[in-house]
């Protein structure tokens, strides 16, 4: 009789423990805009040269731009079939079925804003949630007349030789150009030397 | 006759259970892979990502160079060729395809120092920032603008018009002291200094020698 309760509690608690596990599961939310790619993958594709790209690329209809400046920018003036997307609401509900939408259609979408490095923040964290077919516009936007001007830039490019620059004013004042580094001072320890006992007394 | 059904569905239980538990452990295969979500959520490195709180002026670091802050430490993400020509003071180089290796881990995951990350530009130094924040590492912060902006206000600063207010032109003041601090040198600068050099009149120590002590005491 003691042995068949013992038994009974046994197998009471181990379906116990199953429904904790059923319930666990079922409440179990998956995470939204999860990552798909290691930090790793993500470098790699960072560092291809060829996500940002000029404007020229808009000539191809296919092509989605997807405007990430302020509402208030936007409204000033946008690039024509632009679809507004403000960096900061990339990852709404809303936006993120844009996304999926140009995804699911094989079309690339080209995010631009007032300059590039306003757009590689929201462009590098949409990469690595696996939208791998965004590329980002080589524009510095402006306005004039309340009418938007789009130019090309550069990235990364070093507008001057900055050695070459020291070393000119150098020339120009007809003194040796001193050297960019600065040392640090040597630490001096000073010792004290033990003064000689002047000799006392004795014969 | 219900008792004997009963009693052979029970003979099996613990085996049904048994399954059971081991059918449940198998669901955490099924879990995603914890090494492609490492980090930070994708919200909150997009809000990160977002803020300006990341970027340092030139000005800034310029004063912690001057002043040989100890806490700062400059990590130039371009390549080392462009490393060698020329970069700030004191700084590393880290090339961009080498921010994940075990060398430059020891660099970034610590938070003892302010690392600033820069490159001509800042889109480089974003990129280099963007993924170390989804790695959750502390204290890294971006130069605004970069090499190119270094060049423009420390090394090549431009004098404030006339109608402009007075903290412009202490700020000039500074860069321009800063400017010469990295070796580039003004024509009126070196006019004042020999002028400077040639008043000064120099000063004559005399020292005094010091007489022996006779000796002490003795027969």
């Amino acid at each position: 009789m003691k042995e068949l309760e013992k038994t009974k509690r046994i197998s009471i608690a181990a379906v116990f423990s199953i429904l904790l596990v059923i319930i666990a599961l079922l409440s179990y939310k998956k995470p939204k805009n999860l990552y798909t790619i290691t930090t790793k993958t993500a470098l790699e594709m960072l560092l291809d040269k060829n996500i940002a790209v000029n404007v020229d690329i808009l000539n191809d209809t296919t092509i989605v731009p997807i405007d990430i400046r302020s509402q208030y920018d936007y409204e000033k003036g946008y690039i024509q079939n632009a679809i507004h997307m403000e960096a900061a609401e990339v990852l709404s509900n809303e936006n993120i079925e844009i996304l999926e939408k140009i995804k699911a259609n094989n079309k690339m979408a080209v995010l631009y804003g007032n300059n590039p490095e306003g757009v590689i923040a929201p462009y590098a964290v949409l990469i690595q949630m696996g939208y791998n077919n965004l590329k980002i516009l080589k524009v510095e936007n402006s306005y004039h007349q309340n009418q938007l001007i789009t130019k090309n830039v550069d990235l990364e490019k070093s507008i001057i030789d900055i050695p070459k620059f020291i070393k000119g004013s150098a020339k120009n004042a007809n003194i040796k150009p001193k050297s960019n580094t600065h040392k640090a001072p040597k630490k001096v320890i000073t010792i004290k030397k033990s003064k000689k006992n002047k000799p006392e007394g004795g014969c | 006759m219900i008792n004997r059904n009963l009693v052979k569905a029970l003979r099996y239980r613990y085996v049904l259970l048994a399954v059971g538990l081991i059918l449940l452990a198998g669901g955490l295969v099924l879990l995603p892979k914890q090494e492609k979500h490492k980090g930070i959520t994708s919200a909150e490195l997009l809000s990160n990502a977002i803020s300006p709180e990341r970027y340092m002026s030139t000005d800034e670091i310029a004063h912690k160079i001057v002043n040989q802050d100890p806490s700062i430490l400059l990590i130039d993400v371009r390549d080392s060729l462009n490393y060698q020509k020329y970069s700030l003071p004191n700084a590393l180089n880290i090339p961009l395809p080498k921010l994940l290796d075990d060398n430059s881990m020891t660099f970034l995951n610590q938070d003892q120092y302010e690392v600033v990350f820069f490159s001509n530009d800042n889109f480089d130094a974003d990129k280099a920032w963007i993924i170390s924040n989804r790695l959750g590492f502390k204290n890294i912060h971006v130069l605004k603008g970069g090499l190119n902006s270094w060049f423009k206000t420390i090394i090549n600063p431009t004098m404030p018009e006339e109608n402009m207010p007075a903290n412009a032109f202490e700020q000039y003041r500074f860069r321009k002291a800063a400017s010469m601090y990295f070796g580039v040198v003004y024509p009126e600068s070196v006019i004042q200094q020999s002028t400077e050099q040639k008043k000064v009149p120099k000063k004559v120590i005399t020292v005094k020698k010091k007489k022996k002590s006779t000796p002490e005491g003795g027969c």
